[in-house]
């Protein structure tokens, strides 16, 4: 009974209302000037703040997936105009070794590719790291050394938009590869130990077959660690001698090492993540098999 | 402001939306591909080199 009582209570609300809205003869005098300015200005307020709000969407928006596309377009340009240079220079090149002369800014020279990250991490590494190139892909710093060569390579990528290469950069483990195309060869380089794991190296992890070839390196090289931290300021570690900076005495003391660098902690510039790697293999291009592919690229695990 | 656009806008209702429509995708692409490439290298979070 409660129930019904109250529908009929409802109802005759309902139906009070709708009088309400009858337009009645004499309309309700309006209130003076005052309150409708006031009116104006909180209505004003509000929108302007729910547009900010809007825009600040869209920025999001921009900066997570716009620029992926934008960037996916740039990397697919690079990536065909390398193909057909290799493919156009391979012929007048009977030494078959690899140059790296007369690279312009944003120019396409290599392709990196980090197997443990699935099958289709693949990228082609530009000259420089200008905004503009960091945006078609990953960027190689102009004077440090190239792929292969005694040194330090190293490269820089985004983390977050611009296709982001970088962006699970932080979970490479020591000894997953990182192999690099070049027009006539493959280099295989690989995690070097992180700092907790440098202790008893050869009777732990170094014993893992992928990690034929990485140790913690001695000498000059004491301090360098597989993955760190580091302030934004810090350029000693895309030197020849990570993360102290310096050159070796002489070239053959020098390690042929990779750094790839990116910002951290993600969506932040606080800090930059840094990752070394040092060359355990490198493997000739064999012009009778083009389509030959180096051992390495299938440790997908 | 957005009542006062409304206002403004000449013609019938379906004219005033195709209008509105087009203001906004306007808004939109100017914020895309003008404010937000100018502004995006002024902002701290996508700076990636050391120095």
């Amino acid at each position: 009974m409660g129930t019904v009582e109250h529908l009929g209570r409802g109802a005759g609300r309902i139906s009070g209302d709708l009088g309400d809205l009858v337009p009645s003869p004499h309309p309700r005098s309006r209130a003076p000037q005052q309150p409708d300015r006031v009116r104006t200005i909180v209505r004003g307020a509000g929108e302007a703040l729910i547009t900010l709000g809007l825009v600040l969407l869209l920025l999001v928006i921009y900066e997570v997936y716009w620029t992926d596309l934008v960037s996916a377009g740039k990397q697919e340009d690079a990536t065909s105009a390398l193909d057909t240079r290799w493919h156009d220079k391979a012929a007048d090149d009977p030494g078959r070794q690899d140059h790296f002369t007369g690279l312009g800014e944003g120019d396409g020279f290599a392709k990196m590719y980090i197997p443990s990250f699935g099958a289709d991490f693949q990228f082609t590494i530009v000259e420089g790291t200008t905004e503009q190139s960091l945006e078609i892909g990953p960027g190689h710093y102009t004077k440090t050394a190239y792929p292969g060569q005694p040194g330090n390579f190293a490269v820089a990528g985004h983390r977050v938009g611009k296709g982001a290469p970088f962006n699970d950069i932080n979970l490479i483990q020591s000894c997953d590869a990182i192999v690099v195309e070049t027009q006539y060869s493959w280099y295989v380089y690989r995690m070097l130990p992180l700092v907790e794991e440098k202790q008893g190296w050869a009777q732990a992890k170094g014993t893992d077959p992928k990690c034929k070839g990485v140790a913690p390196l001695g000498g000059p090289y004491a301090e360098l660690d597989g993955q760190h931290i580091v302030p934004p300021t810090d350029g000693g570690v895309i030197a020849p001698i990570p993360p102290v900076g310096g050159t070796p005495p002489s070239e053959g003391e020098m390690a042929s090492l990779m750094t790839l660098t990116t910002c951290h902690p993600r969506f932040s510039d606080k800090e930059r993540l840094i990752v070394h790697a040092v060359l355990t293999k490198q493997w000739a291009k064999d012009p009778a098999k083009p389509d030959e592919r180096p051992p390495e690229l299938e440790e997908t695990i | 402001m957005y009542a006062w656009i409304w206002r403004h806008l000449p013609g019938p209702m379906a004219v005033r939306v195709v209008l509105a429509a087009g203001l906004v995708v306007g808004a939109v692409a100017l914020l895309m591909f003008v404010v937000f490439p100018w502004l995006e290298p002024v902002l701290p979070f996508n700076n990636v080199t050391t120095e």
